[in-house]
């Protein structure tokens, strides 16, 4: 599986939703029940799928898909 | 006037909110009177909570008028919501304006972006204690409610001053639901005790939070909180304004507990685990924070103008040395009792101030007292009440199927017959209790075993 898909697959898991709507819309405020339960569910998934541990103020800048990728990028991660 | 909200000092300032807006007890007295001339009247409204200004202003002004509220969140499903105005038929509604937009309803009066709403019902009556109205702390889309009288809110809010040794001088974090027992109680305490509520709707993962948080003196939290703050490594951070962190809405795991004990200890802070229900108004039992690091996990005593008990299995009742059974709680906080109709609102109290709490607890030498096991069939999820007899019955009614819920206080565990629906019933059930479907496990199994007496047998 490549990073991209990786990542893809924890934000399908986590918000029960297609991969198509993973766009630059997908954040806090346009995804229903985007609450710090989900939010650290899926920087908990992130980190175990890339064997990473997120900073205390990475895991507050999880709040729409294409922050996740900012992040990502900060640990050296291609996507 | 409720809370002697009027004897405050007027230019205190009372709340802020996330929106950087703040109101003083006086404000609050004066929107009282103003609410007072709007709906002049003992009558049921529903308020449909967020944490912020505009709803608290409804709660406090309708507690002091005489006016009982059902307080739900904002974003109650609208299935149960509409359930619920079937069944009480309120004649006010006090919901954010966008709401009120959103549902085309035209407000008799606004303010801090609340809209006052008429239903068209008529007048409610209501037994002449009753104050207020809550879900049964769960949201297990059920109308069934925890009927308050003007002396339960009254009688905690004073029991947690004390306990706690609030003044004017706290400044305390509010980010549990309005709607929710243990949030209001942190909202009504600490008016009484005329303190500054920092009020907050924002997730734990929101800058904000953290940015209020080094304001604040004390924190609540349920421990599904701690374990967002231990991510964040709270531990490591500079909160010297922070003296209290006080926990309540389930247990926390043993390894937790001894973490936050230990971090109290050793930063000069007070970490005051306590225990408590919807139906007795919130707090019950706290553990004074000199005995967190000696008693782990341990609810400690019954608060100050309370009293426990175990009932063991053959029915007799003690107060002190060692023991288990079934936890009795006896005091003020005790409510009046439930509601499943609005002809349940005449009714006067029930419980009379004693309280068998579905709790198996253990009682030690010192009289500390831990809770080892539930009576009850629900599982606390997040804070949530999960009533696993709900949820089968919600499962059957859908689905026309066969099932049994079990689980723990990590995971629901659903076991059905029908394998298709393996894949929908975790979002049929998050969409019906809010609980997050990663925490729902669906079984597949060819049966249900039952015995003779109809208990279920599957493991």
């Amino acid at each position: 599986m490549t990073n991209i898909e990786k990542l893809n697959k924890v934000f399908c898991e986590v918000f029960s939703a297609d991969e198509t709507a993973l766009n630059e819309n997908f954040n806090k405020c346009n995804v229903e029940g985007w609450d710090s339960v989900r939010q650290l569910s899926l920087t908990t998934a992130v980190e175990d799928e890339f064997d990473i541990m997120l900073d205390a103020e990475d895991i507050l800048e999880f709040t729409s898909y294409d922050n996740a990728k900012k992040v990502l990028a900060k640990y050296e991660i291609e996507l | 006037m409720f809370l002697d909200l009027d004897k405050k000092d007027r230019n205190k300032i009372a709340v802020i909110d996330d929106s950087g807006s703040s109101v003083t007890y006086g404000q609050i007295c004066d929107f009282t009177d103003e609410f007072a001339r709007q709906l002049p009247y003992r009558t049921l409204i529903f308020i449909l909570s967020e944490n912020r200004i505009g709803s608290l202003l409804g709660y406090t002004a309708a507690l002091s008028n005489r006016v009982v509220p059902l307080i739900i969140s904002a974003s109650t499903e609208e299935g149960l919501y509409a359930h619920l105005l079937e069944v009480y038929k309120p004649e006010y509604l006090w919901m954010p304006n966008q709401i009120a937009e959103r549902k085309g309803l035209e407000p008799i009066f606004s303010a801090w972006d609340y809209s006052l709403v008429k239903t068209g019902y008529p007048m409610v009556s209501m037994f002449e204690n009753l104050s207020l109205l809550l879900p049964t702390s769960g949201s297990t889309g059920s109308p069934k409610l925890v009927r308050h009288s003007y002396r339960n809110i009254e009688a905690n809010a004073d029991n947690v001053r004390r306990l706690f040794e609030l003044d004017g001088t706290e400044k305390a974090m509010a980010i549990l639901p309005m709607h929710y027992t243990m949030g209001l109680s942190v909202i009504a305490s600490h008016l009484f005790a005329g303190s500054t509520l920092l009020l907050s709707g924002r997730s734990l993962l929101d800058k904000g939070f953290w940015s209020m948080l080094k304001e604040a003196t004390s924190f609540t939290g349920v421990p599904y909180s701690y374990e967002i703050l231990t991510k964040m490594r709270f531990t490591r951070m500079d909160l010297p304004n922070l003296k209290v962190i006080t926990q309540g809405g389930g247990r926390l795991t043993e390894e937790m507990f001894k973490m936050l004990a230990h971090y109290a200890h050793d930063k000069g802070k007070k970490f005051i685990a306590t225990y408590g229900q919807s139906e007795c108004t919130a707090r019950m039992a706290y553990l004074p924070a000199e005995l967190a690091l000696e008693k782990t996990c341990s609810i400690g005593f019954a608060e100050p103008g309370g009293q426990l008990s175990i009932v063991d299995e053959n029915g007799h009742e003690t107060f002190e040395g060692e023991a288990q059974g079934e936890m009795v709680y006896r005091g003020e906080n005790v409510t009046l009792g439930y509601a499943n109709s609005q002809e349940d609102l005449l009714k006067g109290d029930e419980n009379q101030g004693v309280m068998h709490t579905g709790d198996l607890a253990r009682r030690d030498t010192d009289g500390c007292y831990f809770i080892v096991g539930r009576l009850k069939r629900f599982l606390k999820i997040y804070g949530l009440r999960i009533g696993l007899d709900e949820v089968e019955r919600m499962i059957k009614t859908e689905f026309n199927t066969d099932c049994y819920c079990k689980g723990d206080d990590e995971k629901l565990i659903v076991l059905v017959t029908d394998a298709k629906l393996k894949d929908i019933l975790p979002t049929f059930i998050e969409e019906k209790t809010h609980l997050f479907h990663q925490r729902i496990e669906v079984q597949v199994v060819k049966e249900i075993l039952r015995n003779e007496a109809g208990k279920v047998i599957n493991q």
